[in-house]
């Protein structure tokens, strides 16, 4: 998505990413980008909260209208909860056992091999 | 756990209390598995296009890399295990008419902690046709458009990006908000 916004920009289309993995976005290097702090999968907002859901948006248009340069990253204000130790559970390799990294592997084996025959029949 | 600074009233946030480091964790987590890392795209220079028509005259792109919904190729439910034959792999549009059925079960979003529920917490539509119709924005562009999550960069670069800007271009946009999920 950083690749896209780069390239639209490059051609006189103005971009703001609304993402959740903030160190991604900003290792590749964006016009605009509009952080919000929470689980992946929630770049507009929270669930079933409009107000959040309007509130994120909002902040993007305003890094649209206002942001004075590149790389210029906005962070919003809101908390997906009050306690965040849910950030540490994402691929929390501390919680795995020998045999379930394993497994995971043979999992993700699975995965490259059902996207590749996919990819290739497209 | 939130702490307070010595000798102060001051509270400390936890140490935790940080965006996750995606990249370390990836990285550690693929290695110990026992595959190469990836290696993400990463630049010096960055573009810049400034905002050339008043927003509230302004017509605005929707780009998502969420998947339209297929049938047949299993659960893409809201928290469903993730999806590899749901991906797709080329640029696609909708009319942003209507809400379309887009999932996200083909990505790695976390799964722990959210479950993609509800649409608009990686798609933006009704949010952005709320700021039509208050005036916030011009117009939305006809179409909604789609980006592949191609872990080929070249591909990504090659012929994806081209064909969404000679797709935002077809629609007359002036600016476009992507939504990664």
């Amino acid at each position: 998505m950083s690749l896209a916004a780069r390239h639209l920009e490059d051609n006189g289309i103005s971009t703001v990413i609304m993402g959740c993995a903030k160190d991604i976005v900003e290792h590749c290097g964006v016009p605009r980008f509009l952080f919000s702090d929470f689980p992946l999968g929630n770049s507009a907002g929270r669930p079933f909260d409009v107000g959040s859901q309007a509130e994120t948006l909002e902040l993007g248009l305003q890094l649209l209208e206002r942001a004075p340069a590149a790389r210029t990253t906005m962070q919003s204000p809101l908390r997906w909860s009050a306690d965040a130790s849910w950030k540490l559970d994402y691929l929390d390799l501390a919680k795995l056992t020998p045999e379930k990294v394993a497994e995971r592997r043979k999992e993700f084996d699975v995965v490259k091999a059902v996207a590749k025959t996919k990819r290739e029949a497209s | 756990m939130a702490t307070t600074a010595p000798e102060t009233k001051t509270v400390f946030a936890a140490e935790h209390d940080v965006p996750i480091p995606y990249m370390q964790r990836t990285r550690d987590y693929y290695q110990a598995l026992g595959f190469s890392p990836y290696r993400w795209a990463h630049f010096v220079d960055v573009p810049f296009a400034p905002l050339r028509t008043p927003l509230a005259r302004a017509r605005v792109a929707l780009i998502t890399t969420a998947a339209p919904f297929q049938p047949e190729v299993g659960d893409q439910g809201p928290g469903a295990p993730y999806n590899a034959a749901a991906k797709f792999y080329k640029v696609y549009s909708v009319p942003a008419e209507s809400m379309p059925d887009l999932r996200i079960a083909h990505v790695g979003y976390d799964r722990l902690h959210t479950s993609a529920e509800d649409i608009s917490t990686y798609l933006p539509l009704a949010r952005l046709k709320d700021a039509v119709a208050a005036g916030r924005i011009g117009a939305l562009g006809p179409r909604l458009h789609g980006a592949p999550t191609n872990r080929s960069q070249r591909v990504t670069i090659e012929i994806d990006n081209p064909e969404l800007l000679r797709r935002c271009r077809e629609d007359g946009v002036d600016a476009a908000v992507l939504v990664p999920s």
